[in-house]
């Protein structure tokens, strides 16, 4: 599983960084969210949810000095025992996705919530999304597909509206082709 | 009763004459009595007019700025990002609040103040930094005459933190443009009634806060269960989607429909062109994302572009429909890149987008009418629609160059210098008219008449309802509306969120008292906490009366009663004078005030 970000879909409206907060740290307080959104203006506009991509290669892992992230599942962990908060992981990730708080002994990183990351479901605007891997890529296969510039068309009338019906024509093999 | 949650009891009050702070704490009567937000404010404000024998400048050191979000701002809840600017506005000189959304409030409390008070004046143009318990006046000279934004970026830049929250002035504040705004969240405003001035005549570019406490939560169980309930609420209602798409530009069509769109000045209310700067025209050619207020579902913001023609580049988060309205049917154009340029450079010159609107609306009427000559306006005639002229005129008033001067201070300064501009200035009190027309639906001029800053719809909205279910009312139960709105209403201020939820969606009141509860763990009744509103609307009637207040003032704009409309489904409507004679007797009585308005309680 694995959990997607949408920027084009973010209202910056920050209810995962309450939902996680409350939820994990039982603390109403955003800075202790695993989540956070960066919402910038006006070069770029864009609002971005920085979470753990739960890296294949975790780059956190590799300044670590007593080897304490480690995967398991799919999920990149921090094992609190090995760790001494060197805080070296906060800027080894290329995301910025490890977080530290003055009331939390040790840097923590999202662990998708045991399955039902409570992210997903309180984002209003469906720009979070916990899917199979294999969907990934499925928005842009889609697209591809519908923008294929070689299709005809039919224009028609329904119910007193003008519609346009888009299709890719069969061709028989020859010379004829291309 | 004991509060057991929602509050640090912790106030900042800023020296800026002398560079000091100190941080003092309030009981438990007082945040059971007032709430927050405005509620802090008009007794904070009252505390400091009470026994003074001079009346108090609004430009002057003398004056304060409070900055008060409320015990639910930040909170896991719908719609919890709202905090409040409480001062003496230079606009009317009467009790003045602005409601701000965005994220600014929540840092605000992250730090662990439940308020601010500014007072003084710094030597300096300066920044205000409070990070936690770290609290810094930062000498900013270099940022005289930067925009809000740029003023933004050079505040981040001095205190190091990418990261900090920060309400800016623009030139307009420096300027003591009298509807000057503070800026944050990129396009959030603090409006209406000069908080902006008053931060500028206090030397203050900025106040920038950033914060990392647990906000306390009584009950965070129950808080979660009743949140949960309200997020889905809102998820499940019919316009919900609709909502998110479109905000408040919706009601571009919906006041067009109903005949109250301002239109050339509000002579008229309808506009054959409004179909051009709808919602349905910024979604389709403008829009590129949504934004929301913290907390937030409904994401009533929209981010808009021009991608093409003149204004090309122009990027803001906007416009609402107070300022679509304002800037383009009430000044006679209904294009939309233009709309979102003038929005764009009020944001950044730090002014008010509804006065603004609604003063040069005046101005080219009463050129029209010839009350105005061009020398009076140094040389520039400006007819309906006049895209450039009208730019010109927002730039100039924010410095004040020639008639901007006169401009920039607000209805007053017009009428007293042009005295024949009365008839086409739309005010009351000195604050210019908001985006509705009032004509047909006397509840609302009564609204307009009575609201505690001047003529601003947000203290009673009551036109809508009037005109669709209400108009078989007698005046009773018009001016119980009335009385409804202006105690419903400030209960969203104090308590901090946003109360569009509310009236867009119909998110029902009760959920607030259970938010209150779970946060407080204080248990008061939707009844009783009204109640401690409609006491904040008599302090701030208090205020105002030992300010000089009092029936005189309490009337709708003079066109409510001398123009009727002249087409649409409102034409013909006019209000009748002594229909509204009556009206406002009655409201006064139920209020509880005497015939000159006067409420009995004591500052």
């Amino acid at each position: 599983m694995h959990l997607t970000v949408i920027p084009e879909r973010c209202s910056g409206c920050k209810v995962c960084e309450l939902a996680c907060s409350v939820g994990r740290e039982n603390a109403n307080n955003p800075k202790k969210s695993r989540m956070r959104v960066m919402v910038l203006y006006p070069h770029p506009v864009i609002r971005m949810p920085i979470v753990c991509k739960q890296c294949g290669v975790p780059k956190c892992g590799e300044g670590c000095p007593t080897n304490a992230i480690y995967k398991e599942n799919g999920v990149v962990r921090l094992d609190q025992e090995k760790c001494i908060s060197c805080n070296q992981c906060l800027t080894s990730c290329p995301f910025g996705a490890m977080f530290l708080h003055e009331d939390i002994e040790h840097p923590f990183k999202c662990d998708l919530c045991d399955g039902d990351p409570l992210c997903v479901q309180a984002c209003p605007k469906e720009a979070l999304k916990f899917h199979p891997k294999h969907i990934l890529g499925q928005a842009h296969r889609l697209s591809a597909a519908r923008s294929y510039a070689k299709m005809s068309k039919v224009e028609y009338m329904d119910d007193g509206q003008k519609k346009t019906l888009r299709y890719a024509k069969i061709t028989k093999g020859g010379k004829d082709e291309r | 009763m004991s509060v057991k949650g929602g509050y640090f009891f912790r106030i900042l009050e800023v020296d800026l004459t002398r560079g000091t702070s100190e941080v003092r704490s309030f009981d438990e009567e007082f945040a059971l009595q007032f709430i927050g937000g405005r509620g802090f404010g008009a007794r904070i404000l009252a505390d400091h007019l009470k026994g003074r024998k001079k009346r108090i400048d609004p430009l002057g050191p003398e004056n304060i700025l409070v900055i008060a979000p409320g015990p639910l701002t930040g909170v896991y809840l719908p719609a919890s990002g709202k905090n409040s600017f409480i001062t003496i506005s230079p606009a009317t000189g009467i009790y003045g609040d602005s409601s701000i959304g965005g994220v600014f409030g929540v840092e605000l409390r992250q730090a662990g103040y439940d308020a601010v008070v500014l007072k003084g004046r710094a030597p300096l143009l300066s920044a205000l930094s409070i990070q936690d318990d770290r609290v810094k006046i930062i000498p900013m000279p270099h940022a005289a005459g930067a925009t809000a934004l740029e003023g933004e970026q050079m505040v981040r830049e001095a205190t190091g933190d990418e990261d900090m929250k920060i309400a800016c002035i623009g030139p307009a504040g420096e300027n003591a443009v009298v509807y000057a705004c503070v800026n944050t969240d990129w396009s959030r405003n603090a409006g209406r009634i000069g908080i902006g001035a008053v931060m500028g005549s206090k030397n203050l570019k900025a106040v920038a806060v950033r914060g990392s406490k647990d906000l306390p939560v009584h009950d965070l169980p129950e808080l979660i269960k009743v949140s949960r309930e309200g997020y889905d609420f809102l998820r499940s209602q019919e316009l919900f989607k609709f909502w998110q798409d479109q905000g408040l530009m919706s009601v571009v069509d919906y006041a067009n429909k109903m005949g109250i769109l301002p239109t050339h000045n509000f002579k008229e209310t309808v506009y054959d062109r409004a179909d051009r700067m709808n919602g349905y025209m910024m979604e389709d050619r403008y829009k590129i994302a949504d934004s929301a207020c913290f907390g937030c579902s409904m994401s009533c913001g929209n981010v808009c572009l021009v991608k093409e023609g003149k204004y090309r580049g122009t990027v803001t988060e906007g416009p609402e429909y107070e300022s679509a309205a304002m800037l383009g049917s009430n000044l006679g154009t209904s294009n939309f890149s233009y709309i979102l340029k003038a929005n764009a450079l009020c944001d950044e010159l730090g002014v008010d987008t509804i006065s603004t609107g609604s003063i040069i609306g005046s101005v080219i009427e009463g050129q029209e009418r010839g009350f105005l000559t061009p020398e009076d306006l140094d040389g520039v005639e400006i007819g309906w629609g006049d895209e450039d002229a009208i730019l010109d005129l927002i730039n100039r008033i924010a410095v004040r160059d020639g008639v901007g001067d006169t401009l920039a201070g607000g209805a007053l300064a017009i009428i007293s210098r042009w005295p024949e501009m009365a008839s086409v200035v739309n005010h009351v009190k000195g604050l210019e008219q908001s985006a509705y027309d009032a004509r047909a639906a006397i509840s609302m001029a009564l609204g307009f008449g009575t609201s505690d800053i001047g003529a601003h719809h947000t203290r009673a909205w009551t036109v809508a309802t009037e005109l669709e279910n209400g108009t078989g009312w007698g005046l009773e139960e018009k001016a119980d509306f009335v009385i409804y709105h202006q105690t419903v209403r400030p209960l969203f201020d104090m308590l901090g969120v946003c109360r569009l939820p509310w009236i867009e969606l119909g998110f029902p009141e009760e959920y607030y008292q259970r938010y209150y509860r779970a946060v407080t763990g204080v248990d008061l009744s939707m009844a009783q906490l009204m109640e401690r509103s409609r006491n904040v609307y008599d302090l701030t009637r208090a205020i105002n009366v030992s300010l000089g207040m009092g029936r005189k003032d309490d009337y709708p704009p003079k066109r409510s009663f001398e123009d009727p409309v002249p087409s649409g489904p409102t034409a013909g409507k006019v209000i009748d004078r002594e229909e509204y004679e009556k009206i406002l007797g009655i409201y006064y009585e139920k209020r509880g005030w005497d015939e000159d308005g006067k409420p009995s309680l004591e500052l």
